[in-house]
């Protein structure tokens, strides 16, 4: 289905479907653009930048609460109470590389064995209506990485900036259930200009770069500590470039004793930390930022694509880039290992 | 295991054995009668342990899947989890998330020479297949225990050690580091004790868990005795969260401790990067 | 000569007793620069200095402790450095100092204000001696340094390095602005109004930490409070108060020992202005303590040392 929205009916769309779900949208924060709870009244900003963070929380919040554990009469046995997330959610305006992030988490979290139920519910309950970039920033590389600035695998709309408006195109179902709503015109023949506008944005990114020799050549390298702490050294272990990440999936269990009931709750974990890790002994296998770094570019880069059908668990955003306190640049890491003369 | 893979079932503690200064031994039962019932595992498999309010721990199952009464684990009191299951007493309630990860290769140890090498509370995941292949004990052929501690007081399972050294059908030999009154066994460390023993490494495997050190040193005992990697079987321990490949932190390259391990052979160990 | 010729004429000189030398090159794109680890004279080429490296590569030096490494200080970072140095988090012995006397620094922040587009489409920097000529998306737009420069410059009491081996440039005559107008708009709030800020800004906190581990003065953060269950001080629970309950530790560890050189609020990928909580609690630590971290050495931070009966805190007169 193609359909044409103007800008204003997009922001009221999002009104409109905040009634009956939660709404994720970029809005302006005192100077970045998050991703926040969209209200009536409130405005989008889908152009002057991409979101600080992703839309990865619509499906992974940073906190998932598991189950909740009553134990409120002391006589009583507790009672284990499981907290499956309800509801459905739109993201609006997030970027295809913000959208694709979830079909990294998909292999993950449901295998022939296992299935992550709180992920899953969301995952069948979150649509996600994408934006099409126009123009590449100097940190974005999602065309090496097996996408595009106009990739539609992820989303359920895909939206392309024509005009005073935006041609969609429903991409799932569920997006073409979105594009019924009245606030969809035709489109005529502005489709024709958006295919014009998304081949100009793929031309501006230039020649892709060519990842199929680095799980192999990172996997060389994994002895070679020497190389790992020069690669590191600016790095200063912290979790922005794990927390921004589309596709960082690892999280972290903890419990909290709330008095006459405790929650166990599953939030965001990075591999950066030195906690992940460390084990009950003192023993920590990834002492050092070093061993941390590897782990996860090679993660990304190696042990992912070998597990999962050569897929990069990378969407090409460049997140982790630019807003790394220390500028520490992944795609310079990969290509020093895959340059690497032995 | 439940559908909704987190959600653990709720347990009593039905006996709590105190081995050594800092390790307990629990036995518990589910709650659910028809659960515990149907409750299945294989020798090597673990669970994942709660104290609500406190967190989750990962142990070995260590009793054996025909002694089917309760379930049993050890635990060493070393951080906030098992700090305060050491507090716990019979009656008390945990959760229990098992069985999780996979298990001792049962069909390929059918018809073999089986030599155990245990040291501290590394017997623990041992026990469980000691005590299964003693109640199967006609699957297999000669079955050697080496068991050893610091000193008498840091053996576990005390209470069965008199069993396991009078029975006919198993040689269990039992060392300690120094020399203790009253100690009528093996002197010696662990590896070196093993060299004595001298078993031999034909149709023979070696299944060994101990503290790394101990470990390091008991490879190179049994690669001198001439076993072959894959005739060489050991366990892993990785900090665990979800314990279902999920979490992403137990991972050794693309291996994931708690799904594809934690038993591994000395072959398998070799082929992953090195990040114990 | 100009100062980077001087500059990389003095690390030459020491480079081959040292481990490395921590400085600044071009990185991901014209308008950022990165921390620069030099090994070799080569490597020497790509180093830069300027109004684009922000880094305090002070931050770095704990790291290296126990090797002989070199580092290049602007004077606010050299604060950094006195600071370790008084601790005994670093020895002097082991650190060699390329001191600069800085002209200030730019904040990213407001060249992503002042800019036409996002920054992230530049295409092309040119740096004069007041002014930056960017061009983003197309698009050239001439911004004054002046009206881009980092908080802490408009301060800035020590442009010029307070320690140093090597003290490279002219040296300044500091002519600090009395305080920064964010600062005092922000303490003229209510007690209600503050809390509503914090609130609805800390609910953008993600946890990341980056502010800890960008912070030179931050050295417990492989054990710190903040993911640490024993003691249990603050939950994994992404709320606002948890968030800034962290916050609150951080800001309390580190009195009388910050020295503003503002790389918490810069590292921060969510721009949550955490200069907020220094500058107050630095003013306090001056009007009780009469201390300032950093500006001299020999100094012990008021918290980590112990008097009967401070001249400042009248204990027995309430």
């Amino acid at each position: 289905m193609e359909k044409f929205i103007t800008k204003e009916n997009l922001n009221r769309l999002a009104a409109e479907l905040a009634a009956t779900c939660r709404v994720l949208a970029p809005v302006a924060d005192c100077g970045t653009v998050t991703f926040r709870r969209f209200q009536p009244g409130m405005v989008m900003d889908l152009h002057s930048r991409m979101a600080a963070v992703s839309p990865k929380a619509a499906t992974f919040p940073q906190t998932e609460t598991l189950l909740v554990v009553k134990r409120e009469i002391p006589e009583k046995k507790p009672e284990i109470i499981e907290t499956l997330p309800e509801g459905k959610n739109v993201v609006i305006g997030c970027r295809p590389c913000g959208a694709r992030g979830k079909l990294i988490f998909d292999p993950v979290y449901e295998t022939d064995k296992i299935k992550d139920p709180y992920y899953l519910q969301r995952r069948k309950n979150t649509v996600f209506i994408s934006l099409a970039c126009d123009r590449p920033e100097t940190t974005c590389f999602c065309h090496s990485v097996g996408s595009g600035p106009a990739d539609p695998s992820g989303s359920d709309v895909l939206l392309t900036l024509v005009g005073e408006g935006y041609v969609a195109r429903s991409v799932t179902p569920e997006g073409e259930e979105i594009m019924k709503m009245a606030l969809f015109a035709d489109a005529g023949d502005k489709g024709k200009e958006a295919d014009a506008k998304n081949a100009k944005a793929r031309e501006m990114m230039g020649e892709a770069h060519d990842y199929a020799s680095a799980p192999a050549k990172l996997l060389a390298r994994f002895d070679d500590m020497d190389f790992w702490l020069a690669q590191s050294a600016k790095c200063i272990s912290c979790g922005a470039c794990t927390y921004m990440c589309p596709t960082c999936y690892c999280f972290n269990i903890t419990d909290d004793d709330l008095g006459l009931s405790s929650q166990r709750i599953r939030t965001w974990d990075n591999c950066m930390s030195h906690t992940f890790t460390l084990e009950g002994s003192g023993h920590n296998p990834r002492s050092t930022k070093a061993h941390r770094l590897k782990n996860r570019v090679g993660h990304k880069f190696s042990y992912y694509p070998d597990l999962h059908k050569g897929v990069i668990a990378c969407c090409g955003c460049g997140r982790c880039i630019k807003q790394c306190p220390a500028g520490v640049d992944i795609r310079q890491i990969v290509n020093a290992a895959q340059e690497y003369a032995e | 295991m439940n559908a909704n893979p987190y959600l653990p079932d709720m347990a009593t503690i039905v006996e709590v054995i105190q081995e050594t200064h800092n390790i307990k031994t629990f036995r518990i039962v589910l709650n659910n009668e028809q659960r515990m019932k149907d409750f299945t595992f294989r020798p090597g498999q673990v669970g994942q342990l709660s104290v609500f309010g406190v967190g989750e721990s990962t142990f070995v199952i260590n009793s054996s899947p025909t002694r089917k009464d309760y379930l049993q684990f050890s635990v060493m009191r070393v951080g906030e989890v098992t700090t305060r299951l050491h507090q716990l007493q019979p009656g008390d309630q945990i959760g229990v998330r098992a069985p999780l990860g996979n298990s001792f290769p049962l069909e390929d140890l059918k018809g073999k020479n089986i030599v155990f090498v245990g040291g501290g509370i590394g017997m623990a995941p041992l026990r469980t297949l000691f005590t299964y292949m003693l109640d199967n004990r006609k699957d297999y052929k000669d079955i050697t225990l080496l068991y050893g501690a610091r000193s008498p007081a840091d053996l576990t399972y005390k209470a069965e050690l008199p069993e396991w050294t009078s029975r006919k059908d198993v040689n269990t030999v039992l060392t300690i580091d120094n020399p203790s009154e009253g100690w009528e066994h093996k002197v010696g460390l662990i590896p070196n004790v093993l060299l004595e023993i001298n078993p031999k490494p034909k149709n023979t495997v070696a299944i060994t868990c101990g503290p790394p050190i101990m470990i390091k040193f008991t490879l190179q005992a049994l690669k001198k005795l001439g076993f072959e990697d894959q005739n060489i079987i050991t366990t892993l321990e990785k900090r665990m969260k979800c314990g279902v490949g999920i979490c992403g932190r137990c991972n050794i390259g693309t291996k994931y401790v708690c799904i594809d391990g934690p038993v591994f052979t000395y072959a398998q160990l070799k082929e992953l990067p090195s990040e114990l | 000569m100009s100062q980077l010729d001087d500059l990389k004429t003095a690390i030459k000189s020491r480079l081959g007793d040292l481990e490395c030398v921590i400085g600044w090159e071009q990185g991901y794109d014209p308008l950022h620069a990165t921390p620069l680890f030099i090994r070799s004279e080569a490597d020497l080429d790509r180093l830069i200095i300027g109004p684009l490296a922000v880094h305090n590569l002070a931050t770095y030096l704990t790291g290296w402790k126990g090797k002989k490494v070199g580092v290049v200080v602007k004077g606010c970072d050299s604060k950094s450095v006195i600071e370790l140095l008084n601790e005994k988090l670093i020895n002097r012995d082991d650190v060699v100092i390329f001191g600069l006397c800085c002209d200030g620094v730019v904040s990213q922040r407001k060249i992503r204000a002042a800019l036409p587009a996002d920054p992230g489409f530049v295409e092309s920097v040119e740096i004069g001696a007041d002014s930056l000529k960017v061009t983003v998306a197309g698009q050239a737009a001439t911004l004054r340094l002046d009206d881009v420069r980092a908080d802490k410059c408009r301060v800035c009491d020590t442009p010029d390095a307070l320690v140093s081996d090597f003290l490279i440039g002219k040296a300044h005559t500091p002519a600090p602005a009395p305080s920064l107008k964010c600062q005092d708009e922000f303490e003229a709030k209510s007690d209600a109004e503050k809390f509503a800020f914090w609130q609805e800004t800390m609910g953008r906190c993600i946890r990341c930490y980056a502010c800890r581990n960008a912070c030179p003065m931050c050295v417990c953060r492989d054990y710190c409070i903040a993911t640490s269950r024993d003691p249990l001080w603050v939950s994994q629970e992404n709320l606002p108060s948890e968030n800034m309950m962290f916050q609150m530790i951080h800001v309390s560890h580190l009195a009388g020992r910050c020295t503003e050189c503002g790389e918490c609020e810069r590292a921060c990928p969510v721009d949550i202005p955490l200069m907020l909580l220094r500058r107050y609690m630095n003013k306090q630590v001056r009007d009780v303590f009469q201390h300032e971290a950093g500006k001299a050495l020999d100094q012990t931070p008021p918290l980590l040392t112990f008097k009967v009966e401070e001249e400042r805190i009248n204990e027995r007169g309430w």
